[in-house]
């Protein structure tokens, strides 16, 4: 027994001394730390790899392209300044030469630019980089990026022609000349694309796969990869060798890896962390009204396909656009400040001239019917239910069985559930259609898309580029996310058009045209929901975090606030 | 000699189960739909060449025979998906992944036992009294509480509200790290392992031998800690075996709710994503030591109780 009492005395000991301990873990000093969580463990943080925001998020610290994102003077959201809007400036390339044609850029380098190991940053790496990620032995996710950019993209990508044929060659060690297929309004956001950082040939042939691991890693950024405790934390410093370094904030980046809502938010209320991207849906509304969540908008659309082959008539499948009470939706169950959405390309996305697109663009959802249906006004919601209403009567009289039963699936997810409930209950409600609902993970759920298996289903685009092309070109025919299986030979014929200019309002009058196209006779493949927002929570204390509504939170120039 | 005997052959059953642990694994992973190579942008083009370029094009019989002359080999594959081209043999314990779950699984088991036997022990010496009725009630209580919940409101009110524990236990690199998690794996066991340990011991009491032992004029905690206890201990031990191993592969809700990187909540991932070598790698790991544990229970049984005969039947 008295061993016992030992060891529970020993037990006891060891309890206090863990319990005096308590401060260990708050840590204080003059170094300016900044501690974030924006997803869990990315899959790579090779650039040229990398598929996710998060994993873009750390390149964009560590790496830096010809262009960069600097801050502007705007801020992020109306209610708080200490987030503001990045916009495209020079970042390795001095600066650059556009030909007449508009088809072959020349970029000449800074000559301070060096890598994190000192050795100077050459116009080569860039080469080396963009190549690489074409090279369909590589499988980069991003592979296609360049497709219909950069002279030869699409064909490598294809398999037709080797890697060394793209489209961009090192001059000399300061002089970058890339050849585009087709003028490119949008070429230089793509020159600051974190996929296309410049990365060193000689750093991953010799390290291979393990050139990403800590202390083989050279990047030529602000910042430079100093720990990797995989599914715990990423860590990064200033890189000494950065020509900019009197513009960097702190002194060095945490980024705690892991996705739980709940977890996330008990470390932020213990202060363990400073910023997240990861905001739970649930707490949405307190924390809002708290002053800790914020929520700028992004370049992203929620939407539903509706399946061609399961709801052939167009008119039933415009019946259900038009019956989706969008402004309950935004309003009492997601809750996250999201826009109604009017369109399929999302706000946010400009014009040639810089114009909102939304409002270049006005009602796209509901113009084309409100020209065919004058009758019936749009504008209110109980006027959309009248015509869905009567464009279901009319698809009833030419045979449409109503007693039919649709199948709508989503992601297993407690918020793509409730919107699924809310539009279930208004296509009932209205039309009285039945719908099922059926959830699924993600793997199984994008399965079933692929193979059709459905009459609705959602999914978000969030925008790559500043560009509304990138959601225009989603329903052409045969397009791989073209689930809904919409062929429409005017739409493709459209998108080529548009596609093979160089920017300008025509080009931008041509996708307005197909935008329109999508919500009129024969069309509604694709049904918006709402536009994004990309909620964030961050303590006071910090200022001049940077943000693009392409989903990108940017720590650099960051400031401790006085 | 007949321990080592039955110990060869436990092993050879070990490896046998392990091998149909493997094939049954790969053949169901392949079944479900999705490719580890499917994301939010990901064309039918791009999976179909990530497939070629990872061998997921062959037939699946080539692949699992690939698989296990690989593993035969020691190794155990590279990641597709959740840290590409790694290694998974580095990802399970290069990264410190198996060692956490098992430096956790083996505190909170240690916790168990030394809270459980002698809370158990306390009992069943106080039998009717107070002291009885009040653990009782508690290790009700802690055997009916759910761990989500146990971890959330132990989160909340010591990491969140008091701000004396760390919220996030991370790597487990300070010792304040563990208290939360370990607290929390090891209330339901120990609380089971008390009333087990209650139950058995005065079952023991009720026994010929310990009549014996009083008829003799042996005093009360002797009978009890020195005569009873020893034979009590054979249904906790019985219990110790699948604890270990589901304390160890059922770490999951502990890891995310402390954001512990352990293979509990890696293991899970490893699913979602289809990473099939991780899927495989983490299966086979852990079929293997909860395979090991029995083995391991079940020669313990012999050490305690030498009644127990291991070869033969009906004896």
């Amino acid at each position: 027994m008295k061993r016992g009492l030992a060891t529970i005395l020993a037990l006891g000991l060891a309890v206090t001394t863990v319990g005096g301990a308590t401060t260990a873990f708050a840590e204080e000093s003059d170094e300016f730390v900044i501690t974030s969580v924006i997803a869990s463990e990315p899959e790579t943080l090779d650039p040229n790899l990398e598929s996710s925001v998060d994993g873009a998020t750390y390149s964009m610290h560590m790496f830096e392209n010809l262009m960069k994102y600097e801050l502007s003077d705007e801020n992020a959201t109306e209610d708080n300044d200490s987030v503001k809007l990045l916009e495209v400036t020079y970042g390795q390339a001095e600066s650059y030469e556009v030909s007449d044609d508009g088809l072959t850029y020349t970029f000449t380098l800074r000559d301070d630019i060096y890598w994190s190991d000192g050795v100077a940053v050459t116009a080569a790496d860039f080469e080396y980089s963009w190549k690489r990620i074409v090279d369909p032995s590589n499988a980069a996710d991003y592979g296609y990026i360049l497709d219909g950019v950069v002279l030869n993209a699409s064909a490598i990508q294809a398999g037709e022609a080797e890697p060394d044929t793209l489209g961009i060659e090192a001059v000399d060690d300061t002089t970058l000349v890339i050849t585009l297929e087709a003028e490119c309004p949008y070429f230089l956001g793509l020159c600051a694309f974190a996929a296309l950082m410049p990365i060193r040939e000689d750093i991953i042939e010799e390290y291979g796969t393990e050139w990403t691991d800590p202390g083989n890693m050279v990047s030529n950024g602000a910042y430079v990869l100093s720990a990797w405790e995989h599914d715990s934390y990423i860590e990064m410093v200033q890189n000494e060798y950065y020509y900019d370094n009197a513009s960097v904030g702190p002194d060095r980046l945490v980024w705690q890896l892991q996705d739980s809502e709940s977890a996330i938010l008990a470390a932020y209320q213990a202060d363990e962390i400073d910023f997240s991207s990861t905001v739970s849906t649930e707490q949405l509304e307190s924390l809002v009204a708290s002053g800790d969540c914020y929520l700028p908008d992004e370049i992203g659309t929620y939407y539903l396909y509706l399946n061609c082959d399961n709801i052939p008539d167009w008119r039933v499948r415009a019946a259900i656009t038009l019956v989706i009470d969008r402004d309950n939706i935004v309003e009492n169950v997601t809750q996250g400040g999201q826009t109604p959405a009017t369109g399929l390309v999302a706000a946010g996305t400009t014009t040639s001239d810089g114009t909102e697109w939304t409002e270049y663009v006005g009602d796209a959802m509901f113009s084309a019917l409100a020209e065919m249906y004058p009758d019936y006004d749009l504008t209110t919601y109980s006027g959309r239910c009248e015509l869905a209403v009567a464009l279901l009567d009319e698809a009833v009289a030419d045979g449409y069985d109503t007693s039919t039963t649709i199948d709508y699936e989503y992601n297993t997810s407690e918020a793509h559930q409730a919107i699924a409930e809310a539009v279930q209950a208004d296509v009932a409600d209205v039309l009285g259609l039945s719908i099922t609902l059926n959830n699924s993970e993600w793997q199984t759920y994008t399965n079933n898309l692929g193979e059709g298996n459905f009459g609705m289903a959602r999914l978000g685009w969030i925008a790559d580029y500043d560009d509304a092309s990138t959601y225009i070109e989603l329903f052409t025919n045969g397009n791989s996310y073209n689930y809904s299986n919409w062929v429409n030979d005017e739409y493709t014929d459209l998108v080529t058009e548009f596609k093979a200019l160089s920017g300008g309002s025509e080009r931008d009058e041509l996708m307005k045209e197909a935008e329109y196209m999508l919500f009129g006779e024969g069309g509604f493949a694709v049904c918006p929901i709402y536009f994004y927002t990309d909620p964030y929570l961050l303590h006071d204390g910090i200022d001049n975090i940077g943000y693009t509504p392409l989903g990108y939170f940017i720590m650099t120039y960051a400031t401790q606030a006085e | 000699m007949d321990l080592f005997v039955y110990t060869l052959k436990r092993i050879g059953t070990a490896l046998l189960t392990l091998l149909l642990v493997a094939a049954i694994t790969f053949f169901l992973m392949n079944a479900i739909p999705g490719s580890p190579f499917m994301t939010d942008k990901s064309t039918p083009e791009q999976i179909a060449l990530a497939n070629a370029k990872y061998g997921l094009d062959k037939p699946l019989v080539v692949q699992f025979v690939n698989y296990i002359k690989n593993l035969l080999h020691g190794d155990m594959g590279t990641s597709l998906k959740m840290q590409q081209d790694t290694a998974v043999a580095k990802i399970l314990f290069g990264q410190g992944k198996f060692r956490r779950s098992i430096q956790l699984g083996v505190f909170a088991l240690l916790t168990s036992i030394i809270v459980g036997i002698p809370l158990g022990c306390l009992c069943a010496y106080y039998r009717g009294k107070w002291i009885d009725s009040i653990l009782r009630v508690v290790t009700t209580v802690g055997i009916a509480m759910p761990t989500f919940v146990i971890a959330t409101l132990m989160l909340f009110t010591f990491g969140v509200n008091l701000k004396i524990l760390p919220v996030q236990s991370g790597t487990l690199d300070s010792p304040i790290s563990y208290v939360m998690p370990v607290i929390t794996m090891a209330l339901y066991p120990s609380c089971h392992i008390a009333k087990l340990t209650r139950t058995s011991m005065l079952d023991s009491i009720s026994q010929d031998y310990i009549r014996t032992a009083r008829a003799k004029g042996l005093k009360t905690k002797m009978i009890l800690f020195k005569h009873a206890l020893r034979n009590s201990l054979i249904p906790v031990i019985t219990y110790l075996g699948p604890l270990t191993a589901s304390i160890i592969t059922g770490s999951l809700v502990v890891e995310q709710i402390y954001s512990i990187p352990g293979i509990g909540s890696y293991f899970v991932s490893s699913i979602l994503n289809r990473d099939y070598p991780i899927i495989m790698g983490t299966t086979i790991l852990l079929a293997a030591l909860i395979v090991f544990m029995n083995l391991v229970v079940d020669i313990a049984y012999k050490i305690v109780d030498p009644r127990i005969n291991l070869t033969k039947k009906g004896d």
